[in-house]
């Protein structure tokens, strides 16, 4: 009876040393101990971990003495018994000891060794793994590739594929809002801004290409970058714009030959710019050169005021028949010049253009003098509180004549009826409680009308019947017509229509009258015509309503702290605009408090004659116009905004 | 006590340096740095001259030159990781291409953001710019911790070499496991826990701060410590577990230094990790970027 234990310790070089000895005993005793049969220097082992028994038929019985369960073919045991001809393993921590026959048939072989390397193994990976990153983080090459291929697929190859294989289609929507005339449109609709267009397609790979955010117009092709982009390697054609934006609806500046002349040639490091930019092939004058997409919600429209002086600063030096005058930037500005009617005699107006500072004088036709009309203490102002017109500090305030149309750039043509006839009413004769009137526009009427009112009252006289007194001394008296002869009537009659048309007299109040010395008196009396202005600057545009207080002033008060002449004007031909010097005031002043945008679309637009401002709500385009002569004398002339 | 310090202790100065090395930074009279400076100064000047319209960016006349000025810069750049490897014959200079380029570098960052006009967005031309401020971030870092941190690495080692080190801890660790091999299961399980559940150098973090708060070694010690002082009160403490005490507290001078040492070599190697990786990013970045400009031009 005993037991042959073979111990195996490793060497430092890998090779293994076997230590063999035989115990003549029944039972042998396992553990780190030293008195123990089988010592084994492992922490993870009792001092006193099993016992080994001999039993009779080639058994083994195998008891866990430490208190830890010992592992034997995968299962923890307390105690087993094992047949040592099946060779059984007993695993305990790091250590297994292994059963086998003995040489002699009464003898068991037990073989003791580390299966689990100690933990201060020296590899030599260690001190690399340990010192060096290269053991906690990913290899740098890896990292590298990754990078490289996510960046290639999300940066490059994605955006190409779709750029490929995109078919792009217009907004429908878009299309449609652009080819409408501006006047029906307000500027940026926000319903176009919003992203319901590009919404209904999921975001495309080439987004990523965006160099910043289209502007609020465009933002429904965000996800079709090849509604502009068209070609590859070729620069956003002008053809894509005027896809949605047809020439009609928003014609060019000026004709493209005009453009090119008086484009100034660049110069020294411009020049260089130019040519790189010709090389890349982004000519001037190009939709694009203006307008810089992707600027962000304001960009397509974010134009300087640099682009227009480019070419209008010295313009007349290059394009010599160019009626224009120079403008080198907004300091320099040139006085405004109104279009003023300057003549009022023949079937059409006279249109010119003549500086504030040569005192343009207009000739509506009208007499109107300002004056008379805003004072506080005249008879005017007795009429307003008498009538209970609306009033402005005890004066017919400005708005009486002058309201404001829809978009609260200009105002309403002023009408006779509306605003006259409060107080002018044409009355000439009192008929008992009514007053008889005379028709208003209708010069040649009014003879055969108070002829009509003479041969009346001479034939069938009435007691209640008088005329009124045109005298200004005692307004509103009637004068008793008493009782004439038919013969007498006539006489009478053609001296009241004299007196209708002449100084003092009805029409005289306002209109300019001249005889032609005709025997008829129905065909003697000539009414100059009355041609009114709505737009002096048609070139420009400006915003009423958005001026409505200035200096701290509102209301009439306002108006009148720019149209400053207006209070001391006596005749109609005035022209009351205010200088540029006042627009000065505050556009592009350098006090801080008061300063406001002072570039050329503040005011000016710039496709086609009289656009609106790109600064400005899109405004009905001006056009000169004239409506033509009224058939019965008086004709109204407009510069009208609508077409 | 500073006075006491100061009469105890030898006066240390630092061995005079050799005169006739000169760092990368201050090569050739720092000739790159003056080169870099004036770059960057014209660029600012132009660009603060030029009032492009509508706004500044990468798409004006001035922006593609600032663009092709950096791109030729960031290739050239990129290229130091072929150029160290190449052993020149003739006595060019790896220390000044190493100062060009960690000086034209930091030119990249005035030129690269003048190109861009101080935009960014959610697109591959930020991306690019992203990538390359990384690039050149981390690359400061890089520079500030060779400058600073090889003399704190050294003077950590303290003459040992890595090897030893490691090797330090291990004759430690085997002092540790022959000592316990009397001691019963509770103790035995103490010493374990020194033996198998201490990391020298452990993840990123912990490499980066130096800092294993868990650390088996500690636990041990304190555990150990504990049990020794109960018994000095109650008589004579386990001479095998003053013994281990004694094992572990040595154990954890080395392993500080140790992972100090890691913690310094992290820091200087952890930079190329972002830096080298990020570059390769980069430079795909840039082709994406400059072919879409022209692919959507």
């Amino acid at each position: 009876m005993s037991f042959i234990i073979r111990q195996i310790a490793k060497r430092a070089d890998g090779g293994d040393i076997i230590r063999t000895r035989t115990l003549a005993a029944a039972e042998i005793i396992v553990g780190r101990g030293t008195d123990c049969d089988i010592q084994l220097a492992d922490l993870g082992i009792m001092l006193r971990h099993a016992r080994l028994t001999r039993l009779p038929g080639g058994m083994v019985a195998v008891e866990a003495t430490g208190g830890i369960p010992l592992e034997i073919d995968g299962k923890f045991v307390n105690r087993a018994d094992l047949r040592v001809a099946e060779l059984p393993a007993i695993n305990l921590a790091s250590h297994r000891l292994s059963l086998s026959p003995g040489e002699t048939p009464d003898s068991v072989a037990i073989t003791a060794e580390r299966v689990i390397a100690a933990s201060d193994a020296a590899d030599a990976g260690a001190e690399v793994a340990i010192f060096s990153l290269r053991g906690a983080v990913p290899n740098r090459r890896i990292l590298a590739w990754a990078l490289a291929v996510l960046v290639l697929v999300g940066g490059l190859l994605a955006p190409v594929l779709t750029m490929a294989g995109r078919d792009t289609a217009l907004p429908e929507a878009m299309v449609a809002e652009a080819a409408r005339p501006a006047a029906a449109k307000p500027r940026l609709q926000p319903a176009l801004a919003s992203p319901a267009v590009g919404a209904a397609a999921p975001m495309q790979p080439d987004i990523v290409w965006t160099s910043g955010p289209l502007s609020s117009a465009h933002a429904g092709l965000s996800n079709s970058c090849g509604a502009c982009h068209q070609t590859a390697f070729e620069a956003t054609p002008d053809t894509a714009c005027t896809a949605c934006h047809k020439p009609a609806v928003l014609p060019d500046h000026a004709a493209a030959d005009r453009l090119n002349t008086g484009r100034p040639a660049p110069q020294g490091v411009q020049m260089a710019v130019a040519s790189l930019q010709h090389g890349l092939g982004l000519e001037a004058g190009r939709c694009a050169s203006c307008h810089k997409e992707h600027e962000g919600p304001d960009g397509a429209l974010m134009v300087s005021g640099r682009f227009c002086a480019d070419c209008h600063d010295g313009l007349s030096a290059r394009l010599t028949n160019t009626t224009l005058k120079n403008v080198e930037s907004w300091d320099k500005h040139p006085q405004f010049s109104p279009t003023v009617i300057s003549r009022t005699t023949g079937p059409k107006p006279l249109f010119e253009r003549v500086s504030l500072d040569e005192a343009p004088r207009e000739r509506s036709g009208l007499i109107y003098p300002h004056d008379l009309h805003l004072s506080t203490t005249n008879s005017v102002a007795n009429m307003v509180r008498q009538q209970k017109l609306p009033a402005q500090d005890g004066a017919l305030g400005c708005a009486y004549c002058h309201t404001a149309d829809s978009d609260g750039v200009r105002f309403k043509p002023i009408e006779m009826e509306p605003h006259c006839s409060a107080c002018h009413d044409l009355g000439f004769a009192r008929d008992g409680g009514v007053v008889r009137t005379l028709p208003h526009g209708k010069p040649n009427q009014v003879a055969g009308i108070i002829r009509d009112f003479y041969v009346a009252q001479s034939l069938s006289p009435r007691a209640d019947v008088g005329r009124l007194v045109a005298d200004r001394k005692r307004p509103g008296i009637t004068e008793p017509l008493g009782r004439f002869t038919l013969a007498e009537a006539r006489i009478r009659a053609d001296a009241a229509i004299d007196q209708v048309f002449e100084k003092q007299g009805l029409c005289a109040d306002c209109h300019e009258t001249q005889s032609n010395g005709a025997a008829n008196a129905a065909m003697r009396w000539q009414v100059a015509t009355v041609q009114l202005t709505n737009h002096y600057l048609p070139k420009g545009q400006f915003p009423h309503k958005q001026h409505d207080s200035y200096k701290g002033k509102t209301g009439e008060a306002a108006c009148i702290a720019c149209h400053t002449g207006v209070t001391r004007s006596k005749a109609a031909t005035d022209v009351l605009l205010p200088k540029v010097a006042q627009c000065r005031d505050c556009h592009g002043s350098t006090n801080a408090r008061t300063a406001v945008a002072a570039t050329c679309d503040t005011c000016h637009g710039y496709h086609g004659p009289g656009s609106a401002p790109a600064a400005l709500p899109a405004k009905t385009p001006v056009k000169l116009s004239w409506a033509g002569p009224r058939p019965h004398g008086v004709t109204k002339v407009i510069i009208d905004n609508k077409r | 006590m500073a006075g006491n310090r100061t009469m105890a202790g030898k006066a240390v100065s630092r061995a005079p340096r050799d005169t006739a090395h000169e760092g990368f930074l201050t090569h050739g009279r720092m000739r790159w740095a003056k080169v870099a400076a004036t770059l960057s100064l014209l660029s600012i000047l132009v660009y603060a001259a030029l009032d492009p319209q509508p706004r500044a960016n990468g798409g004006t006349a001035y922006g593609y030159v600032l663009g092709t000025v950096g791109a030729v810069m960031i290739g050239w750049l990129s290229v130091i990781g072929l150029r160290k490897r190449i052993i020149t014959q003739r006595p060019y200079s790896l220390k000044a291409w190493t100062s060009a380029h960690v000086y034209l570098g930091l030119s990249l960052i005035v030129i690269g953001t003048l190109h861009a006009g101080f935009q960014l967005g959610w697109n591959i031309h930020s991306l690019a710019y992203v990538l390359m401020m990384i690039v050149i971030l981390s690359g400061i870092y890089g520079v500030v911790v060779y400058a600073r941190l090889p003399a704190q690495l050294s003077a950590n080692r303290n003459e040992a070499t890595q090897p030893q080190m490691l090797e330090a801890i291990r004759t430690l660790d085997r002092q540790l496991d022959t000592a316990a091999q009397p001691l019963g299961k509770a103790e035995a399980d103490l010493v374990r826990l020194s033996l198998e559940e201490c990391e020298v150098a452990g993840g990123l973090w912990q490499r980066l701060t130096a800092r294993h708060p868990n650390c088996g070694n500690a636990r041990a010690r304190d555990a150990v410590q504990t049990l020794v002082r109960g018994q000095m009160q109650t008589g004579k403490p386990n001479p095998a577990l003053t013994q281990i005490l004694f094992l572990l507290e040595r154990k954890d001078a080395a392993l500080a230094q140790a992972r100090r040492h890691i913690r310094l070599k992290t820091s200087l190697e952890i930079w190329l990790y972002l830096h080298v990786p990020m570059t390769i990013a980069l430079l795909v970045a840039l082709v994406a970027h400059i072919l879409s400009v022209f692919l959507y031009w």
